[in-house]
C-alpha cells in the first residue's frame, strides 16, 4: 500500500516538489505501478544471484595525467559563475 | 541496393554533389517538418559547410568512405559539441556539450553530414515521443498517429525521407519500436558493441546506441562503422564487426526460433504478418522451431524496476548548478534544487524517479530491486538456453501498429505494456532488429524482430537481409528524397 507521506517521503529524497493538488494523483499512480511491480514476486525465490551482464570485469588504466578541459570551457554552461567557480546564491 | 550506396554511387560519379544532396534532404526538412516534428535543431549551416568540405575531396580526385556526405542525423541525447543537445527536456534547454559523443566523433571523422538533432520522449523515457518538451513526433504514414518512441524523431525523420539514416538509442525498444511503427529498420546492437561515452545516461545497463535506416543493408553499413572499441566506456568490449560482407550469405539450414510468449496478446494483423515471414524464411531454406520461454511474464515489471532504479542515480546530477536550466526565485540551496528538478523534468521523468528512488530504499531494496536484478539473471539464462537450439528468434516489435495522438498519455501501465516484445533484449544484452512486414488495415506499418546472439550482428543481419530482398514490403518507401 503506497500512502501519501510514503510519496512526500520518496518525493524528498528524490529532490522534487510535489504540488499539493497532484498528491492524490500520483499517490494513485504509484500504487498501480508499484502493484505492476509486485508481480515479480510471484516468481519463484530460487534465483541465483545476478550481478552483471556479458560477465564485464573491471577496466583499468595506467594513472597517467592527460590535459583536462580548460576551466572556461566547463563553466560555458553553468547558470552563473564567478572567479573561475560555480555559483549558488543563499537566495535568488 | 540500399539508400547510403545509391547515394555513395552518385557522389562518387559526380552525378550530385553533396551540397545539392544536402540542400534536397534541407529542403524536405524545411517543407515537412513543421507536420512531423522530427527534428529539435537543424543545423544547416553546418551540414551544407561539410558537404563542401566532401565535395572538394571528390574535386580533387580523393576517395571517398561509403558515409562520407551521406545526409544523417542524431538523437537529442547524443552530445554533439557547441551544438544544443537537450534530451527533449526544459531542464537541458540551452546546453551545449564541450565534446562530442564517441559515435559522433566516428561519424564525423567518417565525413558524415550532420543535418540536425532529433525529437525524442523526454531522457527516452516514453513509447509515443509526446513526453518530449518540445511535443510529440508525427508518423509520416499518418499524421493522426505518433511516430512512437523514445527515438521518434529519428524514425520519423528517416521515414519521412528527412534524413538518410539516423543514430538513435534503445534502453527498453526505444529504437525498434518507432522503427516499426514508421516502417523503417532499426538496429539495436548487442550491449557494449557501441561505445556510449557521451550519451546522456537513462539506464547505464540497458542504455545502447543503434542505426535507424531505410534498409537493413544501410543499417549494416552504420553499425560496421560505430562499433568500435572505446577507452572512454568502461563496458565497450574491443572487437571490431564486419557485417557488411556477409549479408548475402546463404540461410539454408539456419534455426528460426519462435517463442509462443511472444505472440501472446499479439494484434491479429502483426501475428499474422510475422508468421509469414517464417514462411518466407521456410522457402529460403530455414528451419522454423517453436519453443516457449516462460521468463518474458516477468520481463516487463523486471525491466521498469532496474531501468527507474537505474534512472533514478542518473538523473541526480541536474540540479541547477552545472549546467541547463536553473529556477528563478529560491530560498537556500535544497530549495533551489528541489525547485529547478520540479519545474525541469516533466511528468513522466518525476514518476520514473520517484518509482526508482522508492524500489532502492530502505525496505524496498531486498523486494524490489534485488528481486528484479535477480531475475534478470534467469531471463539472461533463458535466452541462453534458447539459442542453444535456434540461431535467431523472430518475434513482433510490438504487439500492435502505430497509436493515435495522445492515447500513450492516458494511462503509463498500459504504455508500459506495450513494450512486452522488446524489452527482453536489453534485459538480456541482445543484439536485434526491426524489419517492416507488412502493412495493416489502416495503412499504418507493422514490424517484425529478430533476435540474435550476443555479438552475432553478423548472422542476425544477413537473416533479416535475406528476408528484405524476398518481399517487397513497403518498398516503394524506401528510395529518399526525389533527386
Amino acid at each position: 500500500m503506497v500512502t501519501r507521506e510514503d510519496v512526500e517521503n520518496i518525493a524528498l529524497l528524490s529532490k522534487l516538489f510535489i504540488d499539493e493538488n497532484d498528491l492524490d494523483k500520483l499517490t494513485e499512480d504509484m500504487q498501480n505501478i508499484i502493484n505492476f511491480a509486485d508481480t515479480i514476486n510471484k516468481a519463484s525465490d530460487e534465483s541465483e544471484e545476478f550481478d552483471n551482464i556479458n560477465n564485464l570485469e573491471n577496466v583499468f588504466r595506467n594513472d597517467v595525467v592527460k590535459e583536462s578541459l580548460p576551466v572556461s570551457e566547463i563553466l560555458s554552461n553553468a547558470p552563473e559563475q564567478a572567479d573561475d567557480h560555480f555559483l549558488v546564491r543563499k537566495r535568488g | 541496393m540500399g539508400l547510403i550506396k545509391k547515394y555513395h554511387d552518385l557522389l562518387v560519379k559526380k552525378e550530385i554533389s553533396c551540397v545539392e544532396l544536402t540542400q534536397k534532404y534541407l529542403d524536405e526538412i524545411n517543407k515537412s517538418n513543421g507536420d512531423l516534428n522530427a527534428y529539435i535543431t537543424v543545423t544547416d549551416e553546418l551540414a551544407l559547410e561539410n558537404a563542401k568540405k566532401v565535395d572538394a575531396k571528390i574535386k580533387a580526385g580523393e576517395e571517398i568512405s561509403l558515409l562520407e556526405g551521406i545526409p544523417m542525423t542524431l538523437k537529442d541525447n547524443i552530445s554533439t559539441k557547441g551544438v544544443e543537445t537537450t534530451c527533449a527536456s526544459k531542464i537541458l534547454s540551452g546546453y551545449k556539450p564541450i565534446y562530442d559523443a564517441t559515435v559522433y566523433e566516428i561519424l564525423k571523422s567518417s565525413g558524415a553530414v550532420m543535418l540536425g538533432k532529433t525529437n525524442m520522449d523526454e531522457f527516452a523515457m516514453g513509447s509515443s515521443s509526446e513526453t518530449s518538451y518540445f511535443g510529440g513526433s508525427k508518423n509520416p504514414h499518418n499524421l493522426s498517429c505518433c511516430a512512437g518512441g523514445s527515438s521518434g524523431g529519428g524514425a520519423s525523420a528517416v521515414g519521412g525521407n528527412l534524413a538518410v539514416y539516423a543514430i538513435g538509442s534503445d534502453t527498453g525498444g526505444s529504437i525498434r519500436q518507432p522503427a516499426s511503427f514508421c516502417g523503417v529498420v532499426g538496429l539495436k546492437p548487442t550491449y557494449g558493441a557501441v561505445s556510449r561515452y557521451g550519451l546522456i545516461a537513462y539506464a547505464s545497463s540497458f542504455d545502447q546506441i543503434g542505426p535507424i535506416t531505410k534498409t537493413v543493408e544501410d543499417a549494416s553499413i552504420v553499425f560496421d562503422a560505430i562499433s568500435k572499441y572505446d577507452e572512454k566506456d568502461s563496458t565497450s568490449t574491443g572487437s571490431n564487426y564486419e557485417t557488411f560482407n556477409t549479408l548475402n550469405d546463404d540461410i539454408k539450414g539456419k534455426k528460426i526460433g519462435i517463442a509462443y510468449e511472444y505472440l501472446n496478446g499479439v494484434k491479429d494483423e502483426v501475428k499474422e504478418a510475422v508468421l509469414n515471414a517464417s514462411k518466407v524464411y521456410e522457402s529460403l531454406g530455414a528451419e522454423i522451431v517453436y519453443f516457449n520461454l516462460k521468463e518474458l511474464d516477468y520481463a516487463l515489471p523486471v525491466y521498469y524496476i532496474l531501468a527507474c532504479a537505474e534512472a533514478s542515480s542518473n538523473l541526480g546530477r541536474y540540479d541547477g548548478i552545472r549546467y541547463g536550466y536553473k529556477c528563478e526565485h529560491y530560498e537556500g540551496t535544497h530549495d533551489m534544487i528541489c525547485r529547478t528538478r520540479s519545474e525541469g523534468f516533466g511528468e513522466e521523468v518525476k514518476r520514473r524517479i520517484l518509482l526508482g528512488t522508492y524500489v532502492l530504499s530502505a525496505g524496498y531494496y531486498d523486494a524490489y530491486y534485488k528481486k528484479a536484478q535477480n531475475l534478470r539473471g534467469s531471463i539472461v539464462r533463458a535466452f541462453d538456453r534458447a539459442f542453444a537450439d535456434c540461431d535467431v528468434i523472430l518475434a513482433p516489435t510490438v504487439p500492435m501498429t502505430a497509436f493515435k495522438l495522445g492515447k500513450a498519455q492516458f494511462d503509463p501501465i498500459e504504455t508500459y505494456l506495450t513494450d512486452i516484445c522488446t524489452v527482453p533484449v536489453n534485459i538480456a544484452s541482445l543484439p536485434a532488429v526491426s524489419v517492416p512486414c507488412g502493412i495493416d488495415k489502416e495503412g499504418l506499418p507493422i514490424g517484425m524482430q529478430l533476435i540474435g546472439r550476443k555479438f552475432d550482428e553478423k548472422t542476425l543481419l544477413n537473416i533479416a537481409y535475406k528476408y528484405e530482398q524476398s518481399t517487397d514490403n513497403l518498398k516503394e518507401t524506401k528510395w529518399g528524397v526525389k533527386l
